[in-house]
C-alpha cells in the first residue's frame, strides 16, 4: 500500500490525478508475476496493441504471436533502473482509453516525434520500442527462422562474397 | 595422542603445495605431478569439472530469461562485477560477486575475480603474445622500477614448451617485438583488418598488423586430443567454459592432465590464510588453510610451495604470512612486498567506418578477435615525452543496415533487412604502466573477512604517463586511420578504473637485489628459497603483453627448477 500511496503523491507532484493509472483502481491484475511494476490486466492488453502496432504480423508472427508484450515487461520489471520504471508506467497513461485508430494514430504521432507530447510518455515510447526490438530479434523464431544465430558455427571465413542485387 | 599427531601430519604432507588452480597455478600443478610429486592444489572457491560444471554452455541466446542483460538487482549487487564485460547472464556464476568478498580502496580499483576450479582462466580473453627483450630490458633501459633478472633466451625454450601443450594459433610473422612461437595456425585477417595492414605495413616502418595470437586450437595436435580437447569450433562463447575444450583452460587441460598422473589432490573450498615459516628450520613448512564451509583450520605440510593465488590475493597470503624471522610478511627484508603493483592501462579506444571492400563480408567468427598491432612507441628508442608504449587490438565487422526509425510492416522488414551497412572498424589500446611504490596493495589494520583473514586495501592509481601515452594512442591511431581512408573517426576515452583490465601485476616482484626485491631470477623467494610465486604478483614491469602465457613459461620454468633443486637436496 505504502508504494501506491507513493506512486500517487508522485503523480500528484507530476501534474494532476488525471493521470491515475489503472492499477490503482480494483481490476484484474497482469498475467506476469512483477515484483516493481504495477500493471493491471487492460493495461497488458494494451501493451499487447502497442507491440502488435510497432511489429505487426504479416507473412511471419508478430508481436502478440510471439508475446513481446511479456517480454517487454519481464525486462522492464527486472532490469530497468528505477527511475525507467516510473516512466514506463506513468507513460503508459497517454495511450490509454482509444480506441484501435486511435492508438495506431498516437503511436504514428508518438514515433514521429511530434511536439507537445508529454515527456512520460516519450519516454514510454522509447522504452517499449527498444525493449519490443530487442525481444524481436532475441526471439527464438527469429533467431531459428529468420535471421539464424549458430550455436555452433564451426568456420570463420574473413573474405565472404556479398551477393549483389 | 602422539601417534595421532604423527599420523595426521603425514596425511597432511604432500611433496608439494600449489595455492590456487588458475592459469598458473594448473601450470604448476601439471608440472609437479608428471615429475612424479604428490602434489596438493588448494583453491579457495568451489570445483567446476570440466564440461559437467558449464551449465550455460549450450544455450542459445533466448534461451536465457533476460537474453544475457544483467538485471537491476545484480547490478546493485555487484557494481563492480558488473563492469567487466564478460559479467553476463551466461556467466556471472563465475565471477565474485561484490558483497562476497569486500575489500577497500583507497583508491577506485574494480577487481574482477574468479573464485574456483580455474579461476580466471576460464574467463580469460585469450591473447597470448611472448615477450621480447624490449619487454625484460625495459625497467633498465629507460630507468624504472628494477632490471628484471632474465632476459628472453631464459624463457624462449619454456614459452614453446607452453605453447606446445596449451595450443596457440598464430603467423610467424618475423618481428623484432613480438617473437614467434610453437604456433598452430592463425586465424586469418577478415577483407578490411587485412587492408589496414597493407595501408600501416606501407606508411611505417615499424608499425604492423598481424592476427592476434590466441589459446585456441585451430588445428588440433595428438598431444591436444591427448588431452581429451578438440577442434575450435568458432562459437566464441568461451566465457561460458566450452565444450569442446578449444581453448585452453586450467579445467579443460592441465588439472586433467595432472589428475591422470594419479598424484593429484585438489582441495576447494579451502582457502590459505598464510604460509607456515619455521624460524628453526629457516624455511616454510607449509600453509594454513581455513575450509570456508567449516571454517575449520588444517594445516598441510611440503617441502616446496608455489603461491599462484592471482596476483593481489598472491600479495595477501604472503604479507598475512608473519613470524618472528619475517614480522613484515614472509620473504620481506626489503619492504617492497605488496609495492609496486601495476596493471595495464585500456582506458581508450576508437572506432570509425570505412566504405570500401564492400564485395566482402565474414562469415562465421573469429575466436582471435582480428587483428593486434605490437607496441612500436618508443621502441627502439625514446622518441615521445612518455615512457614505454602501448599495443592495440584491431577489427573490422559489417552488420545488416537496420533503420529503426519506423513502426509497423517497415520496421518488421527493417530488423530482417540484409543489405550490410559499411565495414565497422575498432581498436583499443593497451598500455603499458610504470610500476611505482606508491601504487601498493597492504592489509587492513583491523577489518577482516568471514574467514579470518584481514581484507586487501587497494591504493592504485594512473599518473601522467598514462595519460601522455593515451593521448599518443588517440593521435597515432587517428592518423593511421585517416591514412587508410576511414571515416567518421570517432574516440572514445573512459575513466575507467584500474583493475578492469584484469591485468593487475606486481607485488612481488623478481629482481636481481634482495634489498629491493622479493624473487630471484627463478621466482624462488630471496629469503626463503622454498617459497615460489609465478602468477602476476612476480612481474617487475609489465610490457604490453598480455601477460597469461608468461605466467605459464615462468611456471614451468620455476617448477622445473625446484624439483632439480629438490633433488640435489638444495631446497
Amino acid at each position: 500500500m505504502n508504494r501506491r500511496l507513493a506512486i500517487k503523491q508522485v503523480l500528484i507532484l507530476a501534474g494532476g490525478v488525471v493521470l491515475l493509472p489503472s492499477c490503482l483502481r480494483n481490476e484484474g491484475k497482469s498475467t506476469l508475476s512483477l515484483s516493481n511494476l504495477d500493471i493491471s490486466l487492460s493495461q497488458e492488453q494494451l501493451l499487447a496493441d502497442i507491440a502488435e502496432i510497432m511489429i505487426p504480423k504479416t507473412d511471419t508472427p508478430g508481436a502478440k504471436d510471439l508475446k513481446l508484450h511479456l517480454f517487454v515487461l519481464k525486462m522492464v520489471d527486472d532490469c530497468s533502473a528505477p527511475e525507467d520504471q516510473l516512466k514506463f508506467t506513468k507513460g503508459l497513461a497517454y495511450f490509454e482509453g482509444l480506441n484501435a485508430d486511435e492508438l495506431k494514430n498516437r503511436i504514428a504521432e508518438v514515433n514521429s516525434g511530434k511536439p507537445g507530447i508529454p515527456e512520460a510518455s516519450v519516454d514510454f515510447y522509447r522504452i517499449m520500442k527498444g525493449r519490443v526490438i530487442g525481444g524481436y530479434l532475441n526471439s527464438k523464431y527469429v533467431m531459428s527462422n529468420l535471421v539464424i544465430w549458430e550455436l555452433v558455427p564451426g568456420r570463420y571465413n574473413g573474405y565472404f562474397p556479398v551477393k549483389t542485387a | 595422542m602422539a601417534n595421532i599427531n604423527i599420523d595426521s601430519r603425514k596425511k597432511n604432507t604432500f611433496d608439494a603445495i600449489v595455492v590456487g588452480s588458475g592459469i598458473s597455478g594448473g601450470w604448476a600443478a601439471k608440472e609437479f605431478t608428471e615429475k612424479g610429486l604428490k602434489t596438493l592444489v588448494l583453491e579457495r572457491g568451489r570445483d567446476v569439472k570440466h564440461i559437467v560444471d558449464y551449465p550455460t554452455t549450450n544455450k542459445y541466446p533466448y534461451e536465457f530469461e533476460h537474453r544475457g542483460e544483467l538485471t537491476q538487482a545484480v547490478r546493485e549487487e555487484s557494481p563492480i562485477a558488473s563492469r567487466c564485460y564478460a559479467f553476463r547472464e551466461d556467466a556471472m556464476h563465475f565471477f565474485v560477486k561484490d558483497k562476497e568478498h569486500p575489500y577497500v580502496q583507497e583508491k577506485p580499483f574494480d577487481w574482477i575475480r574468479g573464485y574456483q576450479v580455474g579461476g580466471k582462466s576460464l574467463l580469460w580473453a585469450r591473447q597470448t603474445q611472448r615477450w621480447s627483450d624490449f619487454d625484460f630490458e625495459g625497467p633498465k633501459r629507460d630507468d624504472f622500477a628494477v632490471d628484471w633478472p632474465i632476459r628472453y633466451r631464459d624463457i624462449d625454450s619454456w614459452y614453446s614448451y607452453v605453447e606446445r601443450f596449451a595450443g596457440i594459433s598464430g603467423h610467424k610473422d618475423g618481428l623484432q617485438a613480438l617473437p614467434d612461437g610453437d604456433f598452430l595456425p592463425a586465424y586469418p585477417l577478415n577483407a578490411v583488418e587485412d587492408y589496414f595492414k597493407k595501408v600501416v605495413g606501407s606508411k611505417y616502418a615499424n608499425r604492423h598488423v598481424i592476427s592476434s595470437r590466441c589459446a585456441h586450437l585451430s588445428a588440433p595436435k595428438q598431444i591436444h586430443f591427448d588431452q581429451g580437447r578438440g577442434q575450435c569450433q568458432n562459437r566464441v562463447l568461451c566465457q561460458r567454459g566450452c565444450p569442446f575444450g578449444g581453448y585452453f583452460s586450467s579445467n579443460s587441460s592441465t588439472l586433467p592432465w595432472a589428475e591422470k598422473t594419479g598424484n593429484l589432490t585438489l582441495k576447494p573450498f579451502s582457502v590459505v590464510e598464510s604460509v607456515i615459516y619455521d624460524d628453526r628450520l629457516g624455511k616454510a613448512t607449509g600453509v594454513r588453510v581455513v575450509d570456508t564451509n567449516t571454517k575449520e583450520v588444517t594445516e598441510y605440510y611440503a617441502k616446496v610451495i608455489f603461491v599462484n593465488a592471482a596476483a593481489i590475493n598472491t600479495n595477501l597470503i604472503l604479507l598475512n604470512s608473519t613470524s618472528t624471522r619475517f614480522p613484515q610478511g614472509l620473504g620481506n627484508d626489503s619492504g617492497v612486498l605488496g609495492k609496486y603493483v601495476a596493471f595495464h592501462n585500456y582506458s581508450a579506444r576508437i572506432s570509425a567506418e570505412y566504405d570500401g571492400l564492400k564485395e566482402f563480408t565474414k562469415d562465421g567468427r573469429n575466436p582471435s578477435d582480428g587483428g593486434y598491432m605490437p607496441r612500436f612507441r618508443n621502441l627502439l628508442k625514446q622518441e615521445t615525452d612518455f615512457k614505454r608504449g602501448y599495443a592495440a587490438g584491431f577489427n573490422a565487422s559489417r552488420s545488416p543496415l537496420r533503420d529503426t526509425s519506423g513502426f509497423g510492416a517497415e520496421l518488421k522488414a527493417q530488423l530482417l533487412n540484409k543489405e550490410l551497412g559499411p565495414w565497422r572498424v575498432g581498436s583499443h589500446m593497451m598500455g603499458e604502466t610504470i610500476p611505482k611504490e606508491s601504487n601498493y596493495v597492504k592489509l587492513d589494520a583491523s577489518k577482516k573477512d568471514d574467514w579470518g583473514i584481514p581484507l586487501l586495501k587497494i591504493s592504485v592509481d594512473y599518473d601522467d604517463n598514462d595519460a601522455k601515452m593515451k593521448q599518443d594512442y588517440i593521435e597515432q591511431m587517428t592518423e593511421m586511420f585517416t591514412e587508410a581512408g576511414f571515416k567518421n573517426i570517432t574516440p572514445n576515452v573512459s575513466s575507467q578504473a584500474p583493475g578492469l583490465d584484469i591485468h593487475e601485476m606486481g607485488g612481488v616482484r623478481m629482481g636481481y637485489d634482495p634489498k629491493t626485491s622479493i624473487l630471484n631470477k627463478w621466482n624462488q623467494l630471496h629469503a626463503c628459497k622454498n617459497v615460489f610465486v609465478t602468477d602476476g604478483a612476480c612481474m617487475t614491469s609489465t610490457s604490453t603483453q598480455n601477460p597469461s602465457l608468461t605466467y605459464m613459461a615462468l611456471t614451468a620454468r620455476a617448477v622445473d627448477y625446484a624439483v632439480s633443486m629438490m633433488r640435489k637436496n638444495e631446497l
